[in-house]
């Protein structure tokens, strides 16, 4: 290692790829959020009565006292926002040629938040903690996916 | 913690952007050389256990525990791989002392940053696959909802933000490893694009190359390899709620409970009075002052002041990132919780130079694996005099 590279295309480099594709199982009580998402335009969260949290999306079991969960909470759509950010570059670091918001959002009845867009931004600043709406897609375009929700809207 | 545990041999290589031309098994090697010579082993005869930490997906393999014996003198040794930051392996070999499986044990992180063409799809892929990596957002901007939240609930400002970074940057100029050292001004830094507002670029560690190896004994063995030992007087570690949904935003949550523990083993009761300079996760500017909040060092509204009193400089209160943190040395991924431990030890043994800080005794080196993970890890660490003799 004592001669030191002094021109970069001197290097020698392999290019490689890595050939991922996997198959994502949300669950039984994924499958159950988004089979209400589609069909019923609502988000469900899991209660735990002992814990006093609702979860959402649903999950069969409560991380904090490790109880077995249904998920039969319907929240929102209204809610408030937990925080949001302004993304400015893409994954790698590119420049959008859209600002995107992002939020959080807690919806009401819940104590977990959802993170998505914020669609309709408006005029008005975001402002944490303000009330916010979930933006449910039209009933004939819901697949069943997180891109069943539009987003979020200020709703003042 | 009885018997000791301690650092007696520290190594690195690279810590610059790129590191052109050579291998991550030569920059290992390099590193581990130097720890090995530094501690005064020989790895084939007086190592009993390796341990390193790695993520495949950043090494553009799998099972990586197969890349790594080879050029840190382990082949047909105990040897394994962590997936996680170095500070998680840092504290295995430690159990592995602690526990009398071993003596004197080696553990390695590095980064090889700069081949990774497609880093920012594989820190996305890090996300729930059904419920947010389908919507296409980064880690970035994850980074961005966690500060938003933190100002909120604090009342800091962008501009403490901006300060963390304009003195990182500015502390690695003293730091001959680091590989971004400037001279940056708060409004430097407060100027610069917003990447995922309020998280501006210059608020971001930049990637850096580099490795970083050390040989950790017990306290027998330290005593015959050293005169300087640094000892390990409590570790702790923790995840918070994982999901980006239940997650407590605003907090660094694993942090407070690796600290509890770490301060608990280490019989630490008031951490900003008994030590004297902090190592932690700097790789968005604000988690410096989340995470010294976590570890009890001062609440939100005190680091405002020791912020604009200049308290976290070198030669205040409590040197904060003196080694330029990784904003200012450059992010290693699954290395810097090393990093951090390497700064300390530097530091503790009265080696650290120009950034030295007077009357080192007792250090904290915290490291937290990149977003959207939550897990941290936390060590408390003392020269001789620290530690009581």
């Amino acid at each position: 290692m004592l001669e030191k590279l002094e021109r970069p295309d001197e290097v020698r480099r392999w290019k490689g790829r890595i050939p991922v594709s996997h198959r994502y199982t949300p669950g039984v009580a994924g499958d159950v959020f988004f089979t209400a998402l589609r069909d019923r335009g609502v988000l469900l969260g899991s209660r735990c009565d002992s814990c006093d949290y609702t979860y959402v999306p649903a999950r069969l079991f409560c991380e904090r006292c490790f109880a077995e969960l249904s998920a039969d909470a319907e929240v929102g759509p209204g809610g408030r926002l937990v925080s949001f950010t302004i993304s400015y570059t893409g994954l790698e670091g590119e420049p959008l040629e859209q600002p995107v918001a992002i939020g959080l959002v807690r919806p009401d009845g819940a104590d977990a938040a959802i993170v998505h867009r914020i669609v309709e931004t408006g005029d008005e600043p975001l402002e944490i903690g303000q009330r916010m709406e979930v933006v449910v897609k039209p009933d004939e375009e819901r697949t069943g996916s997180i891109h069943d929700i539009d987003g979020f809207r200020p709703t003042g | 913690m009885e018997p000791r545990v301690a650092v007696v041999g520290i190594g690195h290589a690279g810590f610059a952007p790129i590191t052109a031309g050579v291998s991550y098994k030569e920059l290992m090697f390099e590193a581990a050389q130097r720890a090995y010579f530094d501690a005064g082993v020989d790895p084939r005869t007086g190592v009993d256990s390796f341990v390193c930490c790695s993520e495949d997906f950043l090494e553009g393999t799998s099972i990586f525990d197969e890349y790594v014996p080879d050029q840190l003198g382990a082949v047909q040794r105990p040897v394994q791989t962590v997936a996680g930051d170095g500070l998680f392996g840092f504290v295995t070999a430690l159990m592995l002392i602690r526990s009398g499986i071993a003596s004197v044990v080696a553990v390695e992180a590095h980064s090889k940053v700069s081949d990774v063409r497609s880093l920012g799809a594989i820190e996305a892929f890090a996300l729930d696959p059904v419920l947010n990596r389908p919507l296409g957002i980064s880690t970035l901007n994850v980074a961005g909802l966690e500060m938003n939240a933190f100002l909120e609930r604090t009342g800091l400002s962008e501009e403490h933000c901006a300060m963390v970074a304009s003195k990182n940057r500015t502390n690695a100029l003293d730091n001959p490893r680091a590989a971004y050292p400037a001279h940056l001004s708060v409004e430097d830094v407060d100027d610069s694009t917003p990447v995922s507002w309020p998280l501006r670029d210059l608020e971001v560690a930049r990637r850096a190359d580099g490795c970083v190896v050390m040989v950790l004994a017990s306290e027998e063995r330290a005593r015959q390899l050293t005169e300087a030992p640094v000892w390990i007087l409590g570790a702790g570690w923790a995840s918070s709620s994982p999901s980006l949904e239940s997650r407590l935003w605003g907090h660094a949550e694993s942090t407070t409970r690796a600290a509890e523990m770490a301060y608990r083993l280490a019989d630490v009761g008031d951490p900003a009075e008994e030590i004297d300079l902090a190592e932690v996760d700097d790789v968005y500017a604000f988690r410096e002052l989340e995470h010294l909040e976590a570890l009890g060092i001062a609440t939100g509204p005190e680091l405002a002041s020791l912020l604009e009193a200049g308290d976290l400089d070198i030669g205040g209160e409590m040197s904060v990132n003196a080694s330029g943190g990784s904003i200012g040395q450059g992010n290693l991924f699954e290395a810097n919780g090393l990093v951090r431990v390497l700064e300390c030890v530097e530091q503790l043994r009265g080696e650290a130079g120009e950034r030295q800080v007077d009357e080192a005794y007792v250090a904290v080196a915290q490291s937290a694996r990149q977003v959207p993970s939550t897990s941290s890890a936390v060590v408390i660490l003392a020269n001789d005099a620290g530690a009581g003799g």
